[in-house]
């Protein structure tokens, strides 16, 4: 396949937090604010006058000075976070929401503040609690959160025009991002899809560590370049399963390539700095105010597994399963990141019930934050697509023996019938 | 009169036998050493039983 | 061997072996007291094998073979103790047999699993392992009972391989060996069907860890009952986690209500918060007492105690304040004779971070052993706040704050302020120069904080030791390595002789 036109140039981006689009658009005037969690609702940050970032540390090397702040036993996440900015790697931020998803996340926060992030005046940093159900309850309480400790910020800071209208433009440029990326992500439905998994995992992240509005031509230029792009020819030679990949968050599109060169397509995404759900479009009502309706998206179509109660546990795995049938996967891979407990067990959960309940085919996996050229990561990803080829292969033997006998057994009732029988 | 001493005696005896005796298995730790010796066949009454293991 | 303090070398006591050679002579007077309070302990554990039921949960539940070591746990926590501290052990660890037999006891009442009364199961409400009950008080038909407890919690501390089993099958399951093991442990006992099958519904709760509440989601799977989530905010301190907080309690109210078709007596709730408060006044007084150069209920004499009334009981046990008030009588004897707990008290110390389950007992190492005087516990720190007793409206936001300082998360989550910057500040109160830092290995909250608590250690001027286990899991930290983190300290830094050599090595691998 010819390569995407702009790959290179949005691989580019994601080379640092502080890219080209970045600084473009602090030289425009407009601040940068950084957050870590899904559970931060983003168009609150993408206001006229701010934008968000979601805050990764790219090509990060070793992570020791956040493991000795936090230990070797934390998410690398969170140690890598902290390493960054003890590099000084986010002096550039106006302002951090720092969601207490999770404990590691939260504590993380904390370091980074206790050493500093930045001496740019007016700079704020945020602790905020999130919620961990999807009611009405938790809607009021997000809802309260991006308030006072959002909006009032940004207001009195930096003189942000927080208002309804305001906040309804910013959903309309959120969303024609999310039109354009899920258009784009359309095309890994097809059998043979002119986009691979790597591709539209560089977009997507692109899509939360940029400035959305400017990404809209790019993306735009892209779309457009799908509808006249040939597929490889050896595609099924190539890529002999189509996966859906679910899990923590992950923000290094090499381990996707990894998974594809080991033979497995991803077609489909399910975790955070992913696209779905958080590529979704935000509907909105005039019969409400904007932030309730935003707040209310997050929490009711969030899918983290911090989200508490039976029917949300459950609807969890219907999403994924509903996903990996519509987008023609053929397993399902479930990824965490080393020392993430709401993975740890959500994944080793997921490795039984999507098998057991759902009838997936399963490939459970932790790895690290950085390291996607792994030769475990790749061995146990082979030998994954191998046992589904294996299952096809049984089951097209099942079927035309099923079939065998059927006939078998029809040639027999005609034999009978014409007393032919034994 | 004599037979209810002699009642009271075998009581007092006994109590006494069991104080004895409760104080040897306190201070030489027999209650724990024999509760140690009950423990790995246990294990296997609890091996035996039938489960349903699952989630 | 006699009546003084550190008069027998107590490491002669081990051998290598489950159990010790033979237990500690105290003099007559100690020694007699304690003698009667086995005999008394083993008294309450016959009486309840007396009943068939429990006979019958006792063969069917594995968990159950680890109360064969509780008068070893009553002599563990009691090791080295003489006159009135002895007797405060007595009445908390003898009141914490008692009171974990009837909880047992209710448990097998309604367990479907051995022909329990399925008329009771209906009246009993599930709670999780670390959670609050306290809005249970207002429902004196029913009778909360945290599953979790008899199986993982205190078959840790009864045995320090207690668990393994359980722990060994969450990890068979898939579960990462990296997670805290008392949510894999309970998992683990999911699996392996080994929970009593009781109570109408589950009350769960995001206490104590994100290991916690994904442990209790994936375990629910075993239970067909209602379930309601008690979402409490990590940020509790944050005034607009209020109002969500309180709805929170509201609404768990209601499902209770719903569930049970009982309704909430407040007249029942304000009676228990009484007792409750009372309790409370009655911990101040012991906390005063420790800030004097005569503390009194501090070591293995606060923690285990201070889980069980503030958080299992609630209020609810009338018992349990009719045994502080007995215990503060005790202690401000104590205090007015200047009774000392060691024979010798070279350092105060604090106590932070989760403590080892399988060690629970490692205070009393570190007063028998060093000198060193623990205090008090981050568990032990938790609420201190008068509640309302008639204010219906205050209720939710009381009950509601109660729930954000349940023992195990009141310092683990929250922030900085209550994680680090308190520990200071307590450091100060009690003029502590010592602090054990336990390091527990596997929870991911307050392992976060390392590099800050060595650099605001240093600021301050106190000594932080570190001190590594894995909770419920010896395998990963022994005892032996946990004593020898604070050895290396005390000989290398602080270049001190312990006071009882004969504890500084102990063989104690297989021990109970």
């Amino acid at each position: 396949m010819k390569d995407l036109k702009h790959l290179e140039y949005f691989e580019n981006l994601l080379q640092e937090s502080n890219n080209d689009l970045v600084r473009e658009a602090k030289e425009e005037g407009r601040k940068a604010i950084g957050y870590t969690c899904y559970q931060i609702p983003e168009p609150v940050l993408n206001l006229p006058g701010c934008f968000s970032l979601r805050l990764s540390a790219p090509r990060v090397g070793g992570i020791e000075m956040g493991t000795y702040y936090m230990t070797s036993m934390t998410c690398e996440y969170c140690r890598a976070l902290v390493e960054r900015n003890l590099e000084g790697g986010y002096q550039f931020l106006d302002g951090l929401i720092g969601a207490a998803s999770c404990s590691q996340l939260a504590d993380a926060h904390e370091n980074m503040e206790k050493h500093g992030i930045t001496e740019r005046e007016g700079f704020f940093i945020e602790h905020v609690d999130t919620p961990m159900k999807s009611d009405e309850n938790a809607v009021n309480l997000i809802k309260t959160i991006c308030e006072k400790r959002i909006l009032k910020p940004l207001r009195e800071n930096y003189g942000i025009d927080t208002g309804d209208t305001a906040l309804r433009r910013a959903v309309e440029e959120h969303n024609e991002v999310c039109k354009l990326l899920n258009a784009i992500g359309e095309y890994r439905k097809f059998d043979n899809p002119p986009i691979t998994g790597y591709e539209f995992a560089v977009l997507t992240l692109a899509t939360y560590t940029c400035p959305k509005d400017k990404l809209v031509k790019k993306l735009k230029e892209t779309l457009k370049e799908l509808k006249t792009r040939e597929p490889d020819t050896d595609y099924k030679k190539k890529y002999r399963a189509r996966v859906l990949v679910a899990g923590s968050e992950m923000d290094d599109p090499e381990y996707i390539k990894c998974i594809e060169e080991a033979g497995a397509l991803v077609v489909c995404d399910r975790y955070c700095f992913g696209q779905n759900p958080g590529r979704n479009e935000i509907i909105l009502t005039e019969d409400e105010d904007a932030l309730t309706q935003v707040c209310r998206q997050n929490v009711m179509e969030n899918q983290c597994p911090r989200y508490m109660g039976q029917k949300k546990i459950q609807s969890r795995k219907d999403y994924v399963d509903k996903l990996a049938k519509e987008y023609k996967a053929d397993g399902l891979i479930y990824q965490q990141m080393k020392f993430c407990n709401f993975w740890g067990y959500e994944r080793a959960a997921c490795s039984h019930i999507m098998r057991d309940d759902y009838g997936w085919p399963v490939l459970s996996i932790d790895r690290p934050y950085v390291n996607a050229n792994s030769g475990q990561l790749r061995t146990r990803v082979q030998a994954f697509v191998e046992s589904i080829e294996i299952k096809k292969i049984q089951r097209t033997q099942d079927a035309s023996r099923a079939q065998g006998a059927d006939k078998l057994h029809r040639t027999r009732e005609v034999s009978k019938m014409q007393g032919g029988g034994r | 009169m004599g037979k209810f001493i002699s009642i009271i005696k075998t009581v007092l005896a006994v109590a006494l036998a069991l104080f004895i005796l409760s104080w040897i298995v306190y201070f030489f730790n027999l209650d724990m050493k024999l509760s140690a010796a009950l423990y790995n066949p246990l294990q296997k009454i609890y091996d035996m039983r039938k489960r349903d293991k699952r989630l | 061997m006699g009546k003084k303090m550190n008069s027998e070398p107590l490491g002669k006591l081990y051998n290598g072996g489950v159990t010790k050679r033979r237990r500690e002579w105290r003099g007559i007077k100690d020694t007699w007291y304690d003698y009667t309070r086995w005999v008394g302990n083993w008294a309450t554990m016959a009486k309840f094998m007396l009943n068939v039921q429990n006979l019958k949960g006792f063969f069917r539940y594995r968990w159950m073979s680890n109360f064969l070591s509780v008068p070893d746990f009553v002599d563990r926590h009691t090791e080295g103790l003489r006159g009135p501290q002895l007797r405060i052990a007595h009445k908390e660890f003898d009141f914490i047999v008692a009171h974990a037999t009837d909880t047992i006891a209710n448990l097998f009442r309604g367990d479907a699993n051995i022909g329990g009364d399925p008329k009771w199961s209906k009246k009993v409400v599930i709670f999780d392992e670390n959670m609050m009950t306290h809005v249970i008080n207002g429902f004196p038909n029913l009778t909360a009972v945290t599953r979790e407890i008899p199986p993982i919690y205190m078959g840790s501390v009864m045995r320090q391989d207690g668990i393994l089993h359980y722990l060994d099958a969450a990890e068979e399951y898939g579960v990462p060996s990296d997670v805290c093991p008392m949510p894999a442990g309970e998992l683990g006992l999911a699996i392996e069907d080994d929970y009593p099958q009781v109570g109408c519904c589950i009350i769960h709760c995001n206490t104590t860890c994100d290991g916690s509440l994904m442990g209790n989601g994936i375990e629910d799977r075993r239970f067909d009952v209602p379930t309601f989530e008690l979402a409490v905010p990590i940020r509790y301190l944050d005034e607009e986690t209020k109002d969500y907080a309180a709805q929170e309690i509201k609404n768990c109210i209601k499902f209770i209500e719903d569930t049970t078709g009982e309704k909430f007596d407040w007249d029942a709730y304000f009676k228990a918060m009484h007792t409750f408060n009372e309790e409370t006044r009655l911990f101040l007084e012991w906390l005063d007492v420790s800030k004097t150069d005569y503390p009194q209920v501090v070591g293995n004499n606060v923690a285990l105690y201070r889980d069980a009334y503030y958080q299992v009981a609630g209020g609810r046990d009338i018992g349990f304040l009719k045994n502080e008030q007995e215990i503060t009588r005790i202690m401000h004897e104590a205090y007015e004779a200047k009774t000392p707990i060691v024979s010798e008290v070279r350092h105060r110390a604090i106590l932070w971070g989760v403590q080892a389950q399988y060690y629970s007992a490692f205070p009393a190492w570190l007063q028998n052993c060093w000198g060193i005087q623990p205090l008090i516990d981050m568990l032990s720190l938790t609420s201190t706040e008068i509640y309302s007793e008639d204010d219906k409206e205050q209720a939710y936001y009381d009950m509601a704050d109660l729930y954000a300082k349940e023992n195990m998360r009141n310092r683990s989550e929250g922030g900085y302020q209550v994680g680090v910057e308190d520990l200071w500040r307590f450091c100060e109160e009690f003029r502590a120069d010592v602090v054990i830092m336990y390091e527990h290995i596997a929870c991911k909250a307050m392992t976060g904080y390392h590099g800050l608590f060595e650099e605001e250690g240093r600021k301050h001027g106190v000594h932080v030791i570190w001190v590594p286990h894995d909770l419920m899991d010896p395998r990963t930290v022994s005892r032996e390595e946990m004593r020898q983190s604070v050895n290396q300290y005390m000989r290398t830094i602080l270049h001190e002789e312990p006071l009882d050599p004969s504890l500084e090595s102990i063989d104690d691998g297989e021990a109970w």
